[in-house]
């Protein structure tokens, strides 16, 4: 009797010093990704804090003797130089992003509805071929569509950028949202058309409203992936008034080589839109994004 | 006998199907209104430029890519780049830089969604943190890092000079032998993230009656991991692993902002060493040629990319 009791007492604890043995591997996994997560971005806004000189010093102060903005504040003066400039990038890619969103989600919608809904011959065929499109590299459509922009004379506009991001948009913007008219029962949609509604306005009534989150998601990944991008902004835009921030900063950089306070100012600037963005809206994001690949 | 009626009887099949999907889409075509502008835009910048890059690949184009003057060469820009000693060691780098990216990225990921599958305070707060390195700017993490990095005035060296482990700061991102490896730590770094999130998605999906009746037949966490929730996440973890490879083996932005291909092309990887020389050589037809070549093995991945995503659907029944 005694012994039983023992037996499985002894057993319990056991396997509760592994199960904790586990939690304690996690813990500290965590705290070590913590580490390589932030010390990097903590060490940006550190040095963005710092006078030039008391950057460049070795060993480095580790906690700025002397706080300072004054790399903030010239970025955003717009009487200064480089704080004209800063400015203008910012405009710049707000209105290259904000267009792009837009218009992915115009095309997008329609696309992933009859994806998700119809089956016409071809739809798993086309549904491929966008999917397709995410495998391949800038860097192989660059040179031809350098050459298209410049014959319909879009070479050093925002329409470029605007075109070439909404197709690499695309592709992810139709799988997130399929994924989320999948999950809405199509009776929702009967019931509406047997009240006399046409297809098209249980789409619009029914369907859109209730695929809100998924066009947020949408939106927010279209956003940032027009935000962040640099190669076809390196290579279609050559006048500085038309610049977008990444190609901006790389510019400024380069003639700045050692002003690293202000370079990690801009680069802090340049993340505080995309992360704002994310941080509000990050439920949908995620939710969306691996909704294409795991369905529950 | 047998064969040539089969054939027949195949074409009959072939023929009538034919007809078949032509009824088909005749019946369907309202459908097709709503996928057509997303069609037409994949077409005109997505068909056009690749039927363009494959006919480039087969010319000598003069630097200021004034398209009359090309001259058809054939195959020579094919033979230019498998005979060249630099496409090796590219090729070398982008192996080594695509398998270790991919590898540590989902490791990494995988174990943080793993360690974030239980509930306890600040659990959100914690992945939203891991999460924003895979949402800045990659312009801005190359900065970020090469001032981590850098020769005098580094952080790391710093630390490595305190700690009594080095003399003087060493040189991450100026040395043959230490930058590529340097530079896969940024990439990871900014890579991670994404396996997180599709793990996590992942594990959600893992029936928790079945771990607790494992829990109850005795089997400990590790047989509990390898047993019931691994085999659940397969689906998952090679649409995770295959969009990481494609994705690492197209990066750009990192090596080009960070060293631009050198000391000495250690950091080249194709996608780099390709844009140099297209835009900053102007030697197209060359570049052309490993786009295509680029392409081909792509195009091989894509296969294998389809062909998961495909079992994906057949699981759940079909869409």
């Amino acid at each position: 009797m005694s012994t039983v009791s023992e037996t499985i007492s002894r057993g319990r604890s056991a396997r509760r010093v592994r199960i904790d043995g586990w939690r304690w591997g996690g813990r500290a996994f965590l705290v070590f990704m913590l580490l390589y997560t932030a010390l990097p971005m903590i060490w940006m806004l550190l040095t963005s804090i710092k006078s030039g000189f008391a950057a460049m010093q070795f060993p480095p102060q580790w906690w700025p003797d002397q706080p300072t903005l004054d790399s903030y504040q010239k970025l955003l003066d717009p009487q200064n130089s480089v704080g004209q400039d800063f400015l203008r990038f910012f405009w710049n890619s707000l209105i290259v992003s904000t267009a792009t969103t837009i218009l992915s989600v115009i095309v997008a919608v329609p696309a992933a509805y009859a994806f998700s809904r119809f089956t016409f011959p071809g739809r798993n065929f086309l549904f491929f071929a966008v999917l397709l499109r995410n495998m391949f590299p800038a860097v192989i459509f660059l040179v031809p569509l350098f050459i298209l922009m410049r014959a319909i004379g879009l070479v050093n506009t925002h329409g470029s950028l605007v075109l070439t991001y909404l197709t690499f948009g695309l592709p992810l913007a139709i799988w997130l949202l399929k994924g989320f008219y999948d999950n809405i029962p199509v009776q929702l949609e009967q019931a509406a058309r047997i009240d006399g509604a046409t297809r098209f306005q249980a789409f619009v009534l029914i369907v859109m409203p209730l695929s809100a989150p998924g066009i947020i998601a949408t939106a927010i990944y279209s956003f940032i992936g027009a935000w962040n991008e640099y190669i076809y902004a390196y290579t279609f835009l050559s006048k500085n008034e038309q610049l977008t921030l990444p190609v901006g900063i790389q510019r400024f950089f380069s003639e700045n080589t050692t002003d690293f306070p202000g370079l990690m100012a801009a680069s802090f600037m340049m993340s505080v839109p995309v992360v704002v963005l994310f941080l509000l809206l990050q439920r949908y994001f995620v939710r969306a994004l691996t909704e294409g690949a795991v369905k529950h | 006998m047998t064969i040539v009626s089969g054939k027949a009887e195949a074409r009959r099949t072939l023929q009538s199907a034919r007809s078949d999907v032509l009824r088909k889409m005749w019946e369907h075509r309202a459908d097709y209104a709503y996928v057509l502008p997303a069609i037409a835009v994949m077409l005109i910048v997505i068909a056009y430029p690749i039927y363009y890059t494959i006919e480039l690949s087969f010319f000598n184009t003069p630097p200021g890519l004034q398209l009359r003057d090309k001259i058809f060469v054939g195959l020579n820009n094919y033979t230019a780049i498998l005979t060249s000693g630099v496409f090796w060691q590219v090729t070398f780098n982008t192996l080594i830089w695509t398998v270790a990216s991919t590898f540590f990225s989902f490791v990494l990921g995988f174990a943080a969604a793993l360690a974030l599958h239980r509930d306890f305070i600040g659990r959100g707060v914690l992945r939203a943190i891991l999460i924003i390195p895979w949402v800045i700017s990659a312009v801005a993490a190359s900065y970020i890092w090469k001032w981590i990095y850098h020769s005098d005035f580094g952080i790391i060296g710093a630390v490595l000079v305190e700690l009594g482990w080095a003399e003087r700061p060493p040189n991450f991102i100026d040395s043959v032998s230490t930058v590529l490896p340097s530079l896969i730590v940024v990439n990871i770094w900014r890579e991670f993230p994404f396996a997180m999130i599709m793990m996590t998605a992942g594990l959600q999906t893992v029936p928790e009656p079945l771990l607790r009746a494992a829990k109850v037949d005795g089997a400990n966490a590790w047989q509990r991991f390898w047993h019931v929730t691994f085999p659940h996440l397969r689906n998952v973890s090679t649409v995770t692993i295959l969009l990481l490879a494609v994705a690492n083996f197209n990066s750009f932005i990192i090596p080009w902002i960070m060293t631009g291909g050198g000391p000495s092309n250690a950091s080249h990887i194709w996608i780099t060493h390709i844009y140099e020389l297209a835009f900053g050589r102007q030697r197209w037809g060359v570049a052309s040629a490993y786009s295509v070549l680029l392409f081909i093995i792509l195009m091989t991945l894509g296969y294998f990319y389809v062909r998961a995503l495909s079992g994906n659907e057949r699981k759940d029944g079909g869409a």
